[in-house]
């Protein structure tokens, strides 16, 4: 008699591998085939994180059509066993899975759409904190400002994409047609956060694109302004910082700052 | 260890993303809620903020889908840890869990896998309870489920075993009426068999809800609205078992919160049929603790 140790693998093989010899195990009803019964196991399996994974990437469905979307998480779930107390976090490498796929190799959308759908969802439930309000920042003293180190709101993850990805996302979402996709002439700095409970995403300009990532790593207010002189020129310079600075906090993309 | 007997809490639903805004705009006829515990080991956002909202007003129950408890893998102690942290925001009433495994060698198949009714296994299920009531400090409520295969080895029947599990362990039941009856049926023993067979003061919680029919086996979908042959024997389990706090658990196809609410006004009545005015005893008193 198999140890249960050896019952489970041999089961958990049945259901991942499609090995039968756990049909030895298991016993036919007086009204069903035992390979009938087990399949319940095995369809329920790929049936319950296919819809996981529909869910969880409804553009990516919507744009690839059932069939190809069917075929592309089914080799997903074949080769990327669940190893999550949460069926939340089952189809994390999707995006990364899906830029390695041959089928793709030509259509570099298909990742980004699905990099962007995890994103959304990762800063839907990610860390709280409450977003800085732009009386905090009012009250600086203007010596104070050149030190200022700001904060990203800790949901705050920036992508960067190739391709339309972002617009082809879009139009999905508003279920209409989407445009074709395309390859941008530049890389497209796209950042994703949470705001009063709602992800959501904005495509950066470079130069912002620039701001925000310096920014994040720590730089100085002075610093990010003197930045973005060199980037576009001085003309205006502290103004369009200032500019892109009041968007940040007005949209909740902040969490806080320090001035030391 | 946390030693009482939960208390009755009356007629409650699945707590579901769908239905939050409903739930905390209008006052529905619910009387408690069980959430998926899984569901809410996250960092923040909504998912965390509705739960908050909905503790401050109905008692919570905790229904967790992974612990694998007869896994012959180790006890995951970072889930442990999550759970246990989770109950420290939510104060459930009780933390329920279901009496199968999940996977082995770290894999996780996200269903609720079957045990054969051995004495290995009972002894290793005994054990592993034990270690992780010592770790929540409180009793566990264990959940019997659906199943599609036996094992030939099995050496006593599944309410053989759930009652040599909740007596040895010290533990508190989950009645699952709806899983009875598809195991039932799969299986060919009868309904009345296992009601009689496990013991009732361990039984805390019934499930009702619904499957679907494949003509030569059931399969435990919860995507259906709780058919006739069901409330049958939920009728008979309330005969038996007396007020038990009652749940309505719909995971898929879920419908307008009304539809659930009439399911669970259709339990309740059930319930004051059989059981006249003692359908809620005491529930006003506990269900305020």
């Amino acid at each position: 008699m198999k140890s249960l140790r050896e019952l489970q693998e041999t089961f958990q093989r049945g259901i991942l591998a499609g090995d039968d010899a756990i049909l030895a195990e298991v016993k036919d009803s007086a009204k069903e085939q035992r390979k009938v019964l087990f399949g319940v196991y095995r369809n329920a399996y790929v049936a319950r994180l296919a819809e996981i994974l529909a869910d969880d990437y409804a553009q990516l469905h919507a744009y690839l059509g059932d069939r190809a979307f069917a075929k592309l998480v089914k080799t997903y779930i074949d080769s990327n066993p669940s190893d999550q107390r949460s069926a939340r976090w089952f189809g994390r490498h999707l995006p990364a899975f899906a830029s390695e796929q041959a089928l793709y190799a030509k259509h570099p959308e298909v990742a980004e759409i699905a990099a962007l759908e995890k994103a959304l969802a990762d800063a839907f439930d990610g860390p709280d904190a409450a977003p800085l309000r732009i009386e905090a920042l009012a009250g600086l003293a203007p010596e104070a400002w050149p030190q200022l180190v700001l904060q990203p709101h800790p949901t705050a993850i920036r992508l960067t994409f190739r391709t339309n990805a972002a617009d082809i996302w879009s139009a999905l979402k508003d279920e209409a047609a989407p445009p074709k996709p395309q390859t941008l002439s530049e890389p497209q700095a796209v950042v994703v956060w949470r705001q009063d409970f709602m992800a959501r995403f904005r495509p950066l300009s470079a130069e912002e694109a620039m701001m925000w990532y310096e920014a994040a790593k720590g730089v100085r207010f002075g610093v990010l302004c003197e930045m973005v002189a060199t980037f576009a020129g001085e003309d205006e310079a502290e103004l369009r910082a200032a500019t892109y600075l009041r968007g940040w906090v007005d949209t909740g993309m902040l969490a806080g700052f320090q001035t030391h | 260890m946390t030693s009482g007997k939960p208390p009755y809490l009356g007629f409650g639903l699945g707590l579901r993303p769908q239905h939050y805004q409903e739930i905390l705009s209008g006052s529905p006829t619910i009387d408690w809620f069980e959430i998926i515990s899984e569901n809410y080991m996250v960092e923040g956002g909504q998912p965390l903020h509705m739960l908050d909202q909905i503790c401050e007003r109905y008692p919570v129950v905790m229904h967790g889908v992974s612990l694998s408890i007869a896994s012959t893998a180790p006890l995951d102690y970072d889930y442990l840890r999550a759970l246990k942290k989770l109950a420290a925001r939510v104060n459930p009433k009780w933390i329920s869990d279901h009496l199968c495994w999940t996977g082995v060698h770290g894999v996780n198949l996200h269903d609720l896998l079957p045990i054969p009714y051995t004495e290995e296994a009972l002894t290793h299920v005994v054990d592993r309870v034990g270690q992780v009531q010592d770790f929540l400090g409180r009793r566990l409520t264990l959940e019997n489920v659906s199943s599609y295969v036996t094992f030939g080895q099995s050496e006593m029947t599944e309410w053989e075993f759930v009652s040599e599990v909740a007596n040895r362990a010290d533990c508190w039941l989950l009645f699952d009426v709806n899983n009875v009856y598809v195991s039932a049926f799969n299986h060919e023993f009868s309904t009345d068999d296992f009601l009689h067979g496990v013991p009732r003061d361990r039984v805390v919680q019934f499930h009702v809800a619904g499957h679907s029919h494949e003509e030569s086996h059931i399969i435990d979908t919860h995507d259906h609205p709780v058919c006739p042959e069901v409330w049958d024997f939920y009728r008979e389990a309330v005969a038996h078992f007396g007020p038990v706090s009652t749940m309505i658990e719909r995971d898929d196809n879920i419908p307008p919160l009304a539809e659930l609410v009439d399911e669970l006004s259709h339990a309740r009545s059930i319930a004051q049929e059989v059981l006249g005015a003692n359908a809620h005893p005491g529930k006003r008193l506990e269900a305020a603790e």
